[in-house]
């Protein structure tokens, strides 16, 4: 660099080419930098705010090649936030800026706006705090959860409570039941997503949601509730009625298979992820009470750090044998995404109880599982970073939870298995 | 056969995207031999509505991939990836001498793309529609800033890229419809070039046309904004701005430009006295304009023959710096194709005809705009003299032909614009300067 009369003037002008620079989450995008020297050193950094306001920021280091560009499909990372030839790898390697708030977990409140990143050059091999002194070029990236046209329907009705998103066209369409697990809230991401692919997706609250009844820390809402939600849908004059699937995350895996066993419910499909067949605690119904959730709290362990697993609550022989879902009357075809790596519920040994179960009877080409080493618990859709860890709750005392799973093997966990799962939701709910 | 609509699927990737970016339109699940038509439809700024439609049948595979596949009939044949695009034209029942232009680039174009059972010519909206998605297509990629200008009584954007800077600069003008035209200048900021789009036209408070002083003013805005590469300013003119530009790069004194791109114009205009001349020159030559048998007006011939007098044109035997030359030979409005070779010649006996790239594209009228903007072969023009008057102007050009030279034209500025903007700035040069 030179300077002149105190204006830093590069040597060579450099180019950003960001093919890609309004995408949607699942989307791949493509990063070159070019009319740099060759063989040079230089570092490709992404930032951006999550919803909340924290700042998270990968970063790569690169040589150019001999014509002076680099290209992050092309070239491999030789450190940083990851190591290797990783198109993504800026994506799903996000990690909290330093002195960024702790226990942090990257996920997107509101799906109507998109994630804005910017994506720099920096000269060297640097860190992004130095990104201020060494920028060569940068470029902005939006990264959106709703692809234009979609639509996003609050429900309120029937005590149900969800959002309904819509693709754009004339519908009807097929649809999907999008269920998460016991962190609650009303979680639309996922949905989002899939409408942005084609299918009407409703997201269900159920738990620590302000519109549903009772205390926020239980289940309030029992077997009525999941079947209300079920038919709201297929009443939709959008939706059809007899291609509707259904798909769970960690204890929505058992409010799935649950709501599946019900003899006037018949899904066309069913995805499970990471969750157990049946429950230690009672949901709901007409007279009985929810019993409190600490319950569950025999069977947490605790590591070095004082972070909690909750993966022996789901332990087959730790759920009470009259909560296990009577698989013997499935009917349609149900995928099963295991996460190896998974530390918060026990996904290996209820893959193999619901696999055992349905050979058992004679269903076991209904079965399909994927199994990820070294994915955690939380397999969500692509491009997005894994949090090992993450805040659970700061009452009665700040305590959090164990999810697993490593950067790179989840990484390709969420995308090989968003991919599968859109497969399995054609040939299903398509065809 | 009728198809089950829950089966269809249609995609089109990227659904956002910048306006110069191609897409892949794939329609699935179909059975084989099904036939279907594909439909664009496009609502304007000014509330027209513009479609376009392709005929297509599925073969074996049982699907549609319009970068791959044939129509066989619409407003487009043959495999044409974004033929949905550049065939897009006024609805049945629109009034004539339209042109489609997007004035505000601070919001998307949205198209909507429909598939319909059948090959449908007509009354679309009481067909059976299967599957339907919008697309957003961006004049600004997320990042660009776009900052007006008024220091100076200029009347200009800015468009400044995303990122730290500096970068190279460019001053873009259009041509005698006047007005502050952005979305030229805001997809070149998309492509890392400041650009400012100028309108030098509409009249002023002193009621006469400007002079090089407010060109010059406007690239001394440029060479001193502290985002911006002072010593990488380049011109793009299209029209009657790729004579002002020429004029600029040959006999301005303020304007040190990197390099000129001249768009379906002429260097054929008085060079002594102002700018206002050359409105007095093309009036007094204003019974050459001719009308063809639709009563479109041909304005080419107002400049016909190239003069020999040295004093009405520019010497670009004097030029320093590369120019393009963007040739429509079929332009109707100016006659572009014999000043590109006139210009040829004079640089050639100059001796700097090494600086000169000519592309001339057979077929292609006056209006060669970014990529996949749809074609108008003659629209309804308003001039900005005083009084001003309305005409229906032929520019001329034949839809495939004038489509795939935007494409191709577009991508060969971009790359002329980078060469001479970008490249070859050797460090050695930069450090003698000191």
């Amino acid at each position: 660099m030179i300077a002149l009369g105190g204006k830093m003037i590069p040597c060579y002008t450099v180019q950003r080419n960001l093919a890609c620079i309004q995408r949607t989450v699942d989307d791949k995008i493509s990063i070159r930098g070019h009319f740099l020297p060759p063989r040079c050193p230089v570092t490709v950094c992404a930032q951006m705010q999550s919803d909340d306001g924290d700042l998270w920021e990968a970063f790569a280091h690169f040589n150019t090649n001999l014509d002076g560009t680099v290209n992050l499909t092309r070239d491999p990372s030789v450190g940083g936030s990851y190591l290797g030839c990783e198109p993504m790898g800026l994506l799903w390697g996000l990690q909290p800026a330093p002195g960024a708030r702790e226990g942090l977990r990257l996920r997107k409140k509101k799906v109507e706006t998109p994630y804005v990143m910017l994506m720099s050059l920096l000269k060297g091999h640097v860190s992004p705090s130095e990104r201020p002194s060494t920028e060569l070029a940068a470029v902005t990236a939006e990264r959106w959860y709703m692809a234009p046209g979609v639509r996003r329907i609050e429900i309120r009705q029937k005590g149900v409570v969800g959002t309904l998103f819509l693709p754009p066209g004339p519908g009807p369409f097929p649809a999907m039941l999008d269920l998460w697990g016991m962190g609650g809230g009303l979680v639309e991401y996922r949905s989002a997503l899939f409408a942005s692919r084609g299918y009407a997706s409703f997201s269900l609250a159920y738990i620590g949601h302000k519109d549903l009844p009772g205390p926020q820390n239980r289940i309030n809402v029992g077997d009525p509730y999941f079947k209300s939600a079920f038919q709201l849908l297929q009443d939709h004059p959008q939706v059809y009625p007899d291609r509707i699937g259904i798909i769970g995350l960690s204890f929505g895996v058992y409010l799935t298979l649950r709501l599946a066993n019900h003899s006037d419910i018949k899904p066309s499909c069913l995805i499970c992820i990471n969750g157990p067949a049946g429950s230690t605690i009672k949901l709901r119904d007409a007279d009985d009470r929810t019993e409190q959730m600490e319950n569950d709290q025999k069977y947490w362990t605790y590591d070095d750090q004082g972070n909690v697993s909750f993966r022996a609550v789901s332990l087959p022989a730790n759920l009470s044998p009259e909560s296990k879902v009577k698989l013997e009357h499935l009917t349609c075809p149900l995928m099963y995404i295991v996460g190896e790596d998974d530390l918060s519920a026990s996904s290996i040994e209820n893959a193999n109880l619901i696999e055992e179960t349905l050979s058992a009877t004679g269903k076991s080409q209904l079965f399909t599982r994927l199994s990820y080493p070294g994915a955690g618990h939380l397999i969500e859709p692509p491009y997005t970073p894994n949090s090992r860890v993450s805040l659970w709750s700061v009452k009665p005392q700040k305590l959090a939870t164990l999810w697993g799973g490593h950067l790179a093997p989840h990484a390709a966990a969420q995308e090989d298995s968003w991919k599968k799962i859109l497969e399995f939701m054609e040939t299903n709910l398509r065809h | 056969m009728d198809m089950k609509q829950h089966c269809v699927k249609l995609s089109v990737q990227p659904s956002r995207g910048l306006v110069d970016e191609k897409f892949t339109v794939l329609v699935q699940n179909l059975l084989p031999g099904f036939q279907l038509t594909i439909h664009a439809l496009h609502q304007c700024e000014d509330g027209h509505s513009w479609e376009a439609f392709a005929h297509y049948t599925a073969n074996a595979t049982s699907i549609v991939n319009v970068s791959q596949d044939p129509s066989l009939g619409g407003t487009y044949s043959g495999v044409e990836p974004m033929g949905l695009l550049w065939s897009l034209r006024p609805v049945p029942g629109s009034k004539t001498g339209l042109r489609l232009r997007k004035m505000n680039v601070q919001t998307p174009m949205g198209v909507t793309i429909s598939v319909y059972q059948g090959h449908q010519k007509e009354g679309f909206l009481d067909q059976v529609l299967l599957a339907s998605v919008v697309v957003e297509r961006w004049y600004m990629a997320p990042g660009v800033r776009r900052v007006p200008i008024t220091e100076g009584r200029l009347t200009a954007t800015l468009f400044l890229p995303s990122g730290p800077g500096p970068f190279p600069g460019l001053l873009d003008l259009w041509g005698w419809g006047g007005k502050l035209v952005e979305y030229r200048a805001a997809l070149l900021a998309s492509h890392g070039i400041a650009s400012m789009a100028l309108d030098y036209l509409t009249p002023k408070e002193t009621g006469r046309m400007v002079d090089n002083d407010y060109f010059e003013t406007a690239y001394r805005v440029l060479e001193q904004h502290p985002q911006i590469l002072g010593s990488r300013i380049a011109m793009l003119g299209l029209s009657f701005g790729a004579g002002v530009t020429l004029r600029m790069a040959v006999y301005s004194k303020g304007l040190k430009l990197s390099c000129a791109v001249c768009i379906n114009g002429s260097h054929v205009q008085p060079i002594d006295g102002p700018l206002e001349q050359i409105m007095t020159y093309f009036n007094k030559n204003v019974e050459k304009t001719r009308f063809d048998e639709d009563n479109q007006l041909i304005c080419r011939d107002l400049m016909l023959p190239i003069p020999t007098d040295p004093s009405l044109k520019v010497d670009v035997g004097r030029l320093q710096c590369p120019l393009l030359l963007v040739v429509g030979e079929d332009d109707q409005n100016w006659p572009t194709y014999e000043s590109a070779m006139d210009m040829r010649e004079m640089m050639e006996r100059a001796g700097n005809s090494h600086l000169l790239t000519v592309l001339s594209y057979k077929n292609a009228g006056h209006l060669i705009q970014p990529p996949f903007t749809p074609f108008t072969r003659a629209s309804t023009f308003k001039s900005v003299t005083i009084p001003p008057f309305t005409m229906m102007a032929l520019w001329g050009g034949e839809l495939v032909a004038h489509s795939r030279t935007q494409e191709d034209a577009w991508r060969k500025t971009l790359v002329f614009l980078r060469e001479n903007l970008y490249g070859d700035m050797k460090p050695g040069a930069l450090f003698s300067n000191l």
